[in-house]
């Protein structure tokens, strides 16, 4: 037996795959991290570019011409380059895998680029959010064996991961990604689906209540990459920059997305949730945090901080304690005592300062008295950020896990139908 | 040892120690130098501490019991060729479509059943024909169809019920099941097919019970903060009332204990304090408690004066019956002069048997009223300083005591010493003034 074996691992070089608004997080199974985290945009734009400076210059194996000769542009260098008439698309739709042309492409960046092996070698493991549909996996399982004719496939929710990523099978796993948080009850590795709770406030709606703050003060919101040069100015004054020159109009759809990456920055270093509820006294007495944008302006910030933060838990039915305490709710009794015990707390936007202390309040405060509430929370962003990539990463290197893959026998005698009793 | 020498790349101790023959020359230490064995090198590229695991340089301390599984003899450190891993191909007979996967294993290594097949089990989950449905299972409550969707389920999900119902086809199944309703039909279905296979332990299951329990459970942790609080409260004021309870007990047993004790006082007199029958201090003549019976024993011996008994020991002296015996104190025996003087009586009467025994049996009772009129005295002291704490707390109220607990000792006294007519001041409600 190899010596990895002892340890109940067994390695077969499966693949972890885990999609999300915000990004797709791709790597091989027994790693730590992901390969690569790859944004969950496609840049897409007519064939036969203008051509641009040679640094824009694509590489030509990153990007897939298609009869129509259509060019794709994806990953993070390739995305915040301007290009004439490219537009951003999104692939996902509510935590679920919406337009598969381009959520293809990505699958073809990702083997070609990060894997750099074919995919006919390697099993591949899947997140999928715990509301995803019949016919979605369905159709994923038929690309994954179809077009990448993988020898094995498997799905798994993403809330079960990031619950065993943190060592449990039966937890309360509250995720809050990009476009929502979701309160997830996991029972021995199943998600109780009908107990699941979501809101619509993740770390969007973070960035959308910034943007908005910001703009009404005025602020300019040029992305980094659009400055030529700027100069030092001082606090609050009027920033002094040059804008790079095009020859070509800069499309809306990249323009609002590098915008909301500046935003992003923004919020994630000044926002913070507040420790009890917002209260304008308190917030006004912690220290300003100072930010620069990229355009050299720069300026304190303060109880601004605070109240952009709040929308997270202030809402009486979408709060993050509030959705929490419900989806326990709806589980049966017998299981509560369990569930309040392990709280898992995962997503990148759980990484908003005081994010977890408020959360923990919250919820303790609509925990039942006889019921011990413990939230368990990996401390590195990286855990937080990538909880289900890496349960994912474990799950596929357990050894006896190897029996439950789908795979492509079982796939062409039965079909995609099958994945539903496979992966439950 | 091996770690400082090496981290200074010393081969041997670079001091020899001074001694006398290092300084006059003997060449005895210097022979000992060349003989040492020479300590194995450390191959390049090897860290020290793996080295150190490795080799054993002898100067450890000596094991403290033999052991034959030592790692560090067998491993030898002739660089050979490591074995080789290689990318293979497995089945594994967990899965019944034979899949080939790939992982990395010694081609040295015997191939093996995967290892990890032997952790597939399977939860046996009983099946019936159709024909056996329709003879045994069939149900006003549930069609076939369903019941074969939950027995499919409790196969797919090894029983866990809360999932099954969770999974459960709700579209095609409209009729609401609760964890419940699954776990009833499942386990009348299991215990029918049972019975008509002759199994003798059949698992029945309550349905009513459970959900009763449920909803006792669902009630119990849904106290709000405030109730919980209320119940440890009250809970607390429990333990606080029993503790207040005990204490009074403890007071009350306090006074008994005084209350008998004079009891007795009045009734044993006519008796010789040698002899005071148990069957007496029983008597329950009082409500004195079981627990107290024993303090009372102890009060009445020590109150009057307990005379040796010399029946068993042989010739004595009528007289020396008569002596005080020594654990009378000072104190008492100059009190008994005292009122022996007072009634004219000898201190010393000529000791014939009547007399002598008379004479003792009166001393006791000296003793003994004395020890009451001190005791009585401390609680005339308490409830006068109770008194006065009374009246210092409620100012411009007085506390009348009642009659019955002011004594009567002064009259005594004064009857006593004086043999005079009684004075009433202390008793108005007394019936013989
Ligand atoms: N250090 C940080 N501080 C604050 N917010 C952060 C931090 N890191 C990431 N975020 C936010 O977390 C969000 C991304 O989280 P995550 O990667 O879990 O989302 P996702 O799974 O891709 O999206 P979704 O779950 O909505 O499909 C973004 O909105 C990002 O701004
Ligand atoms: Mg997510």
């Amino acid at each position: 037996m190899s010596s990895g074996m002892l340890y109940g691992g067994d390695e077969i070089g499966a693949l972890v795959f885990d999609p999300g608004h915000h990004s797709l997080r791709v790597g091989y199974a027994q790693e730590d991290t992901p390969k690569a985290e790859i944004p969950s945009v496609v840049g897409v734009a007519p064939g036969d570019p203008i051509k641009l400076e040679s640094e824009a210059k694509p590489d030509d194996s990153n990007i897939s011409s298609t009869p129509s000769s259509w060019k794709y542009y994806i990953d993070t260098i390739y995305l915040h380059t301007p290009r004439p008439n490219m537009e951003l698309h999104s692939y996902m739709k509510d935590g679920m895998i919406e337009n598969w042309e381009y959520f293809e492409k990505m699958m073809d960046y990702s083997y070609e680029k990060i894997i750099q092996s074919e995919s006919h070698f390697h099993p591949v493991l899947f997140s999928e959010s715990p509301w995803n549909q019949r016919q979605k996996r369905e159709k994923l399982t038929e690309i994954m064996f179809e077009k990448y004719k993988v020898p094995a496939f498997y799905l798994v929710k993403n809330a079960a991961l990031a619950a065993f990523a943190n060592g449990r099978a039966t937890a309360l796993v509250i995720d809050s990604g990009a476009t929502h948080t979701s309160a997830v009850p996991v029972l021995d590795g199943y998600v109780i689906s009908n107990a699941v709770v979501k809101s619509p406030l993740g770390g969007d709606y973070l960035v959308l209540r910034a943007r908005e703050m910001l703009e009404s003060l005025g602020l300019d919101l040029t992305p980094s990459v659009l400055i030529a040069n700027k100069e030092v100015v001082r606090d609050k004054d009027k920033p002094r920059y040059t804008k790079k020159a095009f020859s070509f109009d800069i499309t809306n759809s990249w323009m609002t997305y590098m915008t909301k990456k500046t935003v992003q920055d923004f919020q994630q270093s000044v926002l913070q949730v507040s420790e009890s509820p917002y209260d304008e006294r308190v917030a006004a007495s912690i220290p300003m945090v100072h930010h620069e944008f990229p355009t050299g302006y720069h300026q304190d910030f303060g109880s601004e901080r605070f109240k952009l933060a709040e929308g997270l838990f202030d809402h009486a039915m979408l709060g993050a304690g509030y959705i929490a305490a419900t989806s326990a709710g709806m589980c049966d009794v017998d299981i509560r005592p369990a569930l309040y015990s392990s709280v898992v707390l995962t997503g990148g936007n759980s990484l908003v300062q005081g994010f977890s202390d408020r959360l923990s309040k919250d919820l303790s405060s609509r925990t039942p008295g006889s019921m011990r509430l413990k939230m368990i929370a990996a401390n590195g962003t990286v855990e937080r950020r990538f909880g289900a990539w890496v349960g994912g990463s474990i799950l596929a290197s357990i050894g006896t896990f190897q029996q439950m893959w789908m795979s492509m026998q079982e796939y062409q005698e039965c079909g995609k139908a099958q994945i539903d009793r496979k992966c439950p | 040892m091996a770690d400082v020498r090496d981290i200074m790349e010393l081969e041997r101790p670079p001091t020899p120690e001074i001694t006398k023959e290092t300084i006059l020359g003997s060449d005895k230490p210097k022979k000992k130098l060349f003989n040492a064995p020479k300590a194995p090198k450390r191959p390049e590229g090897m860290h020290r501490e793996v080295f150190a695991l490795l080799y054993n340089d002898t100067k450890d301390a000596p094991p403290l019991f033999p052991s034959d599984t030592c790692y560090k003899q067998k491993i030898d450190l002739t660089m050979r060729k490591p074995r080789k891993w290689t990318w293979m191909p497995f089945t594994n007979p967990a899965r019944k479509d034979g899949a080939v996967f790939y992982h990395w294993r010694r081609p040295s290594d015997e191939p093996k059943e995967y290892p990890f097949a032997k952790f597939n089990k399977k939860l046996e989950i009983p099946s019936y024909t159709d024909a056996e449905y329709q003879q045994y299972l069939k149900d006003d409550q549930w069609t076939k169809e369903e019941t074969d969707h939950l027995m499919d389920l409790a196969a797919r999900f090894d029983l866990r019920f809360i999932i099954m119902e969770d999974r459960f086809d709700k579209e095609k199944f409209p009729i609401k099941r609760s964890v419940e309703d699954l776990k009833d039909r499942y386990f009348k279905v299991v215990g029918l097919l049972g019975k008509f296979n002759g199994d003798k332990k059949i698992y029945t299951y309550d349905a009513d019970h459970e959900k009763r329990r449920k909803e006792q459970l669902k009630r119990l942790h849904e106290r709000t903060t405030q109730q919980i609080e209320e119940e440890q409260f009250l809970l607390l004021e429990l333990k606080k009332i029993e503790a207040r309870k005990k204490e009074r007990e403890r007071k009350t047993q306090d006074l008994q204990k005084l209350i008998s004790q004079a009891d007795n006082q009045s009734e044993t007199p006519k008796k010789t304090d040698k002899k005071i029958p148990k069957k007496k201090l029983a008597n329950p003549s009082r409500p004195s408690r079981v627990d107290t019976s024993q303090h009372i024993l102890q009060a009445i011996e020590t109150a009057g004066i307990k005379f040796p008994d010399y029946k068993n020991s042989g010739v004595s002296l009528r007289s020396q019956r008569m002596k005080l015996p020594a654990n009378v104190g000072q104190k008492k025996s100059k009190g008994i002069e005292q009122m022996l003087q007072d009634m004219g009586l000898e201190l010393n009467p000529t000791p014939n048997e009547d007399i002598c025994m008379h004479f003792n049996e009166l001393r006791s009772d000296m003793v003994l009223l004395m020890e009451l009129k001190s005791a009585l005295a401390s609680c005339e002291f308490e409830l006068q300083s109770f008194r006065h704490q009374y009246e210092a707390l409620n100012p411009g109220k007085t506390l009348t005591i009642p009659s019955q607990l002011l004594s009567v000792t002064e009259n005594d006294n004064k009857q006593f010493n004086s043999g005079e007519i009684i004075d009433v001041v202390g008793s108005p409600g007394n019936p013989n003034t």
